[in-house]
C-alpha cells in the first residue's frame, strides 16, 4: 500500500469506530450526569456519577444482578463449547449422508421465533420444578444449531493430512479432536465464546418468563426494572445500562487476539 | 473411550462420529423440536389457556386473510433484501481490512467496530431516536449542508431507512467477528505471494479471501436470514412498529398477538410455523449454492 | 490468556465427552443429561422438596406479592406491611420487583400452561388490562365482592375497571385521573392565567392556545406520535369507549370519536399540539420548558417536579371537555392499577384482610406513603386528609392532591374489554396514518374496525 492508501484506510477505519462508539461514549458520560442534564441533551461528562452509583444501590441489587448475569453466562458458554464444538467436528470430519440429513434437520430449530417455544418450554421446567433455577435458563440454549454450524464449517478447513497423520501415529479419534482440533481452532472458539457470552448475557425474554423471584433478577431484567417506574431517573438508567454493557466489551477485547493468531502456527507448536 | 478390538476403522469412525454429534442433538430435539412440535399442534387449535378446541388448518387458511400479517410481511422483506447484503458486504471489508497484519492499533479497531452489538439495546434505541428525532442530531446535520430536515419517524420509507441503518449498525461488526475468525485458516503467505505478484488488494480480496471464507460467509447469509425475519427488538424499541403499522416486523406481530393484544396463541403459532417454513426455503437455496464440500 | 481460553474450553471438551460417554445425570441439579430427561426431572423433583422459592407463600404468615417501580408501588407496599405488622406482628410481606409487561407475560404464560402453582398471592395489574385478563383467565382472579372491602369508597370510573358481570376482582389503588397542568409564567405572557383554562372545552383550548402560542412560540401540549393516549381520554371524558355494551366493535360511526380525532387533526394544525418521536422526547419537552402545559395521568407529576428549577411556576386544573356532547365532563383517566388477589394463594384469608386493613380502609396509610413517594390514593375518603390538603409550593401554593382525588370521584366510568389494546392499538395507527401520512380518515376507521372484528374472529 502507498502511504496516501494507508491513510485512507485509517480514515475510514476512525469514521467507521467513531460512529461505532459515539452512543457508548454518551451512555457513559450521561452515566454521569443527572436525569434532568440527560433528557436535557448535555454531552459532556458531569459530576454525578457517585450519586447515580448510591441510587442504584440504594434501589437495585445490583451484585446480585451480576454474579447471576456472569453465573448464567459463563455455565452457558462454557457448556455451549463443549457441547457444540464437539457435535460441528463431528458433522465435518465423520461426514455421511445421514449426518448431513440430521445436520440439515438441527437448523430448523434456530427458525422459529421464541414467542411460539416459550410456552411449551415453561410447561417443561415448570413440570420439573425447574422455575427460578439458573438451569432452566442454561439449558435450552446450550445446544445451538447456529454454534455447530459455526464449528462445522471450521472442521471444514481443517487438514486432513493431520487427521490422517495423527491416526497413523496411533492417537485415538478423541485424542485428535482434543490434541489436534481444539489447540488448532483458537480463533473459532474465541469468537463462539464471545458471541455466546454476549448472547446469553444480553437474553431477556427467557430469563423473564423463567426467573420470579428477586434473587434471579439478571442484568438486563434490572435495566428494565430502572425504566418501568412512572418517572424514570435517566442518569441512573445509564449507569446500569454502562454497567451492562462493559463485561461483553471486556471479554471481546480479551479475546480478540485470539481470531487474528494464525491457525498454521498454531499447528506448528 | 476404550473399543474393543474387533470393530473396522470404518466401524470405529462411524461410531465415533455418532457419538460426537448425539449429545447436541439430543438437546435440541429435547429443549427446541418438543417444544416446536408442540407449538404445531397448538397451531392446529383455538381459544385460550386450557380451553382449546380442534381448528383444523384453519389458522393457516386465516393467515392469508390477515392484512396486518402482509404488512409485516412486506416491512421484513424489504430489510432482509436491502440490509443483509449491505451489511455482509461492509463486514467483509473490515475483516480484510483489519486482517492486514501492517496495520497498527489493530486490536482497537476490531474492539470498537465490535462495540455496537454488545451495547445494550435499552441505550442504543434511545440514542437512535434522539438523532433521528425532528431537531436531533440528523436533522442539524441535514440542516447544516442545506439539505431539508427529514420527519424521520413520520414517513414509512423514512422509518424503515433509520431500522436499516440501526442494524447495520449493530450488526456488521458482529459478523465481522466470524470473518476474522474464518480469514485465520487462510493462509497468509497467499496474500503475500498474491502481493509480489503485483495482484492489487481488490483482486486478493476476489481471488483469495472470498472463495476461501465461502463457509463462513454462507453461514452469516443464513443466519443473517433467519435473524432479520425473526427482527422484533429494532421494531419495537426502535419505531414501535410506526408510523401506524409502516415499520413492524413478522415478530412484533406474533408478539403483539400473544402478549399486547387479546391473546391468541394458536394464531401466533401458525403464523410462526409461516415464518419457519419461509426460513427453511431460503436457507435450503442457500446451502444447495453454497455448501458444497471440495 | 490464550493457553488459558484453550484450557478451558479442552476442559470443557472433556466433561462433554465424558457425558457423552457415560450417557447418566452430572452431579447436583446441573444435570446436562441430555439423553435421559426423566432422570433430570426426577433428580430435580428430589431436590425442590427441599427448596422452593417459586410462586405463593407456603407459610401460613408471609404472603408473596409482585409489583414494579421501587419509588412507587414497592415502595407503597412496603410501608403497608409495617402498617399490617402493627397488629400481625409475625405478619411478613415478600414484595418482588416485576415490570408491568412482565406481570401480565408470566400470568399468560402461567395460565396458557395450567400451572398456577408459580404465581403470587398477590399482584398489581394495569387497569386497561384488566378485562383481558378476567376474560382470557378467569381462573387466575379471586372474587373480591364479599370479603369485607367497601369498594364504594373507590370512584366508579376507577371501581369499573376490574368488576366484571357486577364482581369485584380487583383493589383499586394507584391513581390515573387526568390532569391538565400549565406553565403559568407562559400563560402570564399571553395575559391568561389557569382560571382561564379551568371547566373549559377543547374549542376554547385550542383558541386559548393559539394565543399562547403567538405569545411564547411554544405549543401548548405535546404527544407522541402514534400514540392514542389523548383520543383515550377523550373518549372516556364523555363515558364512550370503542366498544358497543354488546361487546361488539364500535370505531365506525363512533361520533365521540370522530370528534376526538378531529380535535387532535385541528390542534396539530394550529401547531397547539406538536407530536414528538417518542416517550424520552415528550417527557423532555416539559422538562425543557419547550411546551407550556401538559394533559396526562396524575402519574406525570413526578416527572413535571423532577425539573426543581421550575418550581413554582405550574399549575393543575382540570383537563378541556368535549362540546356539544351528552355527558361530557372534564375529567377522565389515562393508567392506574389495581391489586389482584390470585386464585393460587394458600393465604386468601390473609390477603384479602391484609388489603382490607391497609389499601382497603386505611387513610393513615394512605397519608403515610403520599410525601416521600407522590403514590396518589384512589380511596376517596383519603382526599379530605390534612396531608392530602397540605399545599404544594411547585404548583403555586396549591393543594393539588385533594384536588386530583376529587377528579378521581368524577371520572366517567367506561367499557374496556378483552380487546381494549386491538382497539387501542389500531386507532392508534388510524391516528397515525391521518395525522402523518395524511390518509382519509373515514377509511382509516374502516380498516381500524376491520383488523379489530379480525382479531375477535380468530
Amino acid at each position: 500500500m502507498t502511504k496516501g492508501q494507508k491513510a485512507a484506510v485509517y480514515l475510514f477505519l476512525i469514521v467507521i469506530s467513531a460512529v461505532c462508539v459515539f452512543p457508548l461514549y454518551w451512555m457513559a458520560s450521561s452515566a454521569t450526569n443527572n436525569s434532568l442534564d440527560v433528557v436535557r441533551g448535555r454531552m459532556l461528562p458531569g459530576l454525578y456519577l457517585a450519586e447515580n452509583f448510591r441510587s442504584i444501590l440504594l434501589q437495585q441489587d445490583l451484585f446480585r444482578a451480576l454474579i447471576n448475569s456472569f453465573r448464567n453466562a459463563i455455565v452457558q458458554t462454557f457448556l455451549a463449547m463443549a457441547v457444540c464444538s464437539v457435535a460441528g467436528y463431528g458433522f465435518e470430519i465423520y461426514h455421511d449422508r445421514a449426518k448431513d440429513a440430521l445436520f440439515s434437520v438441527l437448523l430448523l430449530a434456530m427458525m422459529l421465533p421464541f414467542v411460539a417455544i416459550m410456552i411449551p418450554l415453561f410447561r417443561m421446567f415448570s413440570g420439573w420444578h425447574m422455575v427460578n433455577r439458573y438451569m432452566a435458563f442454561v439449558l435450552p440454549s446450550v445446544a445451538t444449531p447456529f454454534l455447530i454450524m459455526m464449528f462445522r464449517q471450521a472442521a471444514r478447513s481443517f487438514p486432513v493430512e493431520i487427521i490422517e497423520a495423527s491416526r497413523v501415529d496411533g492417537l485415538s479419534e478423541t485424542g485428535i479432536f482434543l490434541r489436534m482440533f481444539v489447540p488448532t481452532m483458537k480463533a473459532t472458539y474465541g469468537a463462539a465464546v464471545t458471541v455466546t457470552f454476549m448472547n446469553s448475557w444480553n437474553s431477556y425474554m427467557w430469563p423473564k418468563v423463567i426467573f420470579q423471584d428477586n434473587n434471579s433478577t439478571t442484568m438486563p431484567m434490572l435495566v428494565a426494572n430502572l425504566l418501568g417506574g412512572y418517572t424514570v431517573d435517566y442518569g441512573m438508567l445509564m449507569l446500569g445500562v454502562l454497567i451492562c454493557t462493559l463485561p461483553t466489551a471486556i471479554i471481546f477485547f480479551g479475546l480478540q487476539k485470539s481470531f487474528t493468531n494464525g491457525i498454521m502456527g498454531a499447528v506448528k507448536g | 473411550m476404550n473399543r474393543k478390538k474387533g470393530l473396522t476403522l470404518q466401524k470405529k469412525k462411524l461410531l465415533t462420529g455418532w457419538f460426537f454429534v448425539i449429545p447436541a442433538t439430543a438437546f435440541i430435539f429435547l429443549f427446541s423440536f418438543y417444544p416446536m412440535l408442540q407449538a404445531f399442534i397448538l397451531s392446529l387449535h383455538r381459544g385460550v389457556g386450557q380451553n382449546l378446541s380442534w381448528n383444523g388448518f384453519a389458522n393457516y387458511t386465516r393467515i392469508l386473510k390477515d392484512r396486518v400479517f402482509f404488512q409485516t410481511m412486506r416491512n421484513t422483506f424489504v430489510y432482509l433484501i436491502i440490509q443483509v447484503p449491505i451489511m455482509l458486504l461492509l463486514a467483509l471489508i473490515l475483516a480484510s481490512v483489519l486482517n492486514n497484519r501492517s496495520l497498527r492499533f489493530r486490536g482497537l479497531f476490531r474492539t470498537m467496530i465490535f462495540l455496537p452489538c454488545a451495547t445494550s439495546l435499552v441505550s442504543y434505541s434511545m440514542i437512535f431516536r434522539s438523532m433521528f428525532a425532528n431537531d436531533g442530531f440528523v436533522n442539524t446535520m441535514l440542516r447544516g449542508v442545506g439539505m431539508a430536515p427529514v420527519g424521520w419517524f413520520q414517513s414509512g420509507t423514512a422509518a424503515r431507512a433509520v431500522i436499516i441503518i440501526a442494524l447495520v449498525w449493530r450488526w456488521t461488526g458482529y459478523n465481522m467477528v466470524f470473518y476474522l475468525a474464518g480469514m485465520q485458516s487462510i493462509d497468509y503467505a497467499l496474500y503475500e505471494s498474491a502481493k509480489i505478484d503485483g495482484a492489487s488488494v481488490f483482486a486478493s480480496f476476489r481471488h483469495i479471501t472470498v472463495p476461501l471464507l465461502r463457509p463462513t460467509i454462507l453461514m452469516t447469509a443464513i443466519m443473517s436470514i433467519s435473524g432479520t425475519l425473526q427482527l422484533f427488538d429494532e421494531s419495537v424499541n426502535l419505531t414501535n412498529g410506526g408510523p401506524g403499522r409502516e415499520t413492524m416486523t413478522m415478530s412484533h406481530y406474533i408478539y403483539n398477538t400473544s402478549f399486547v393484544q387479546s391473546p391468541n396463541f394458536s394464531y401466533a403459532a401458525a403464523v410462526s410455523v409461516v415464518i419457519l417454513v419461509m426460513i427453511a426455503v431460503l436457507s435450503f437455496i442457500q446451502m444447495k449454492v453454497g455448501d458444497k464440500r471440495d | 490468556m490464550n493457553r488459558k481460553i484453550a484450557a478451558a474450553v479442552l476442559a470443557g471438551v472433556m466433561a462433554a465427552s465424558a457425558l457423552a460417554g457415560c450417557g447418566s445425570a452430572g452431579a447436583g441439579g446441573t444435570a446436562p443429561a441430555s439423553a435421559a430427561p426423566e432422570d433430570t426431572a426426577a433428580a430435580e423433583t428430589e431436590e425442590s422438596v427441599a427448596e422452593e422459592t417459586a410462586g405463593a407463600s407456603a407459610d401460613a404468615n408471609s404472603l408473596t406479592v409482585w409489583t414494579w417501580d421501587p419509588a412507587f408501588n414497592i415502595y407503597a407496599m412496603k410501608e403497608a406491611e409495617k402498617f399490617y405488622q402493627k397488629d400481625h406482628p409475625d405478619f411478613k410481606l415478600n414484595v418482588v420487583e416485576v415490570l408491568s409487561d412482565d406481570i401480565e407475560t408470566k400470568i399468560t404464560t402461567a395460565a396458557s400452561s395450567g400451572d398456577l402453582s408459580t404465581l403470587p398471592d398477590i399482584f398489581l395489574m394495569q387497569d386497561n388490562s384488566y378485562q383481558k385478563y378476567m376474560t382470557n383467565f378467569p381462573e387466575v382472579f379471586t372474587d373480591l365482592t364479599d370479603s369485607g372491602i367497601d369498594f364504594s369508597k373507590f370512584g366508579e370510573g376507577k371501581r369499573a375497571y376490574s368488576t366484571k358481570d357486577g364482581k369485584n376482582y380487583g383493589v383499586p389503588f394507584d391513581n390515573g385521573a387526568v390532569i391538565a397542568a400549565y406553565r403559568t409564567d407562559y400563560l402570564e405572557q399571553a395575559g391568561l392565567s389557569v382560571d382561564d383554562f379551568t371547566d373549559i372545552t377543547w374549542d376554547q383550548y385550542i383558541e386559548l392556545g393559539k394565543k399562547v402560542k403567538e405569545a411564547t412560540g411554544n405549543p401548548l401540549i405535546t404527544s407522541q406520535s402514534g400514540s392514542p393516549d389523548l383520543i383515550m381520554e377523550m373518549l372516556q371524558s364523555c363515558g364512550a369507549s370503542l366498544f358497543k355494551e354488546d361487546g361488539t366493535v364500535n370505531i365506525v360511526g363512533n361520533e365521540q370519536l370522530l370528534k376526538a380525532l378531529d380535535y387532535y387533526r385541528q390542534m396539530v394544525e394550529a401547531g397547539v399540539l406538536v407530536e414528538v418521536t417518542d416517550w424520552d422526547q415528550y417527557i423532555a419537552s416539559i422538562q425543557n420548558g419547550t411546551v407550556s402545559g401538559v394533559v396526562n395521568g396524575c402519574w406525570i407529576i413526578g416527572s413535571i417536579t423532577a425539573a426543581t428549577d421550575q418550581s413554582g411556576k405550574w399549575a393543575i386544573t382540570n383537563m378541556p371537555r368535549l362540546d356539544g356532547v351528552t355527558g361530557a365532563v372534564n375529567y377522565s383517566n389515562n393508567g392506574g392499577s389495581s391489586w389482584a388477589v390470585c386464585t393460587a394463594t394458600k393465604n386468601k384469608e390473609l390477603a384479602i384482610d391484609f388489603l382490607n386493613g391497609t389499601f382497603g380502609s386505611n387513610v393513615e396509610f394512605y397519608e403515610a406513603i403520599l410525601p416521600s413517594s407522590g403514590a396518589i390514593a384512589t380511596y376517596l375518603p383519603a382526599g379530605d386528609s390534612d396531608v392530602y390538603s397540605k399545599p404544594q409550593d411547585f404548583f403555586g401554593g396549591d393543594a393539588i392532591y385533594s384536588k386530583i382525588i376529587d377528579f378521581a370521584g368524577k371520572v366517567p366510568s367506561n367499557i374496556t374489554g378483552a380487546y381494549y389494546y386491538d382497539a387501542r392499538d389500531a386507532v392508534g395507527v388510524a391516528l397515525s396514518n391521518v395525522i402523518q401520512s395524511g390518509a382519509d380518515l373515514e377509511a382509516e376507521l374502516q380498516t381500524a374496525q376491520d383488523t379489530v372484528e379480525f382479531n375477535m374472529g380468530g
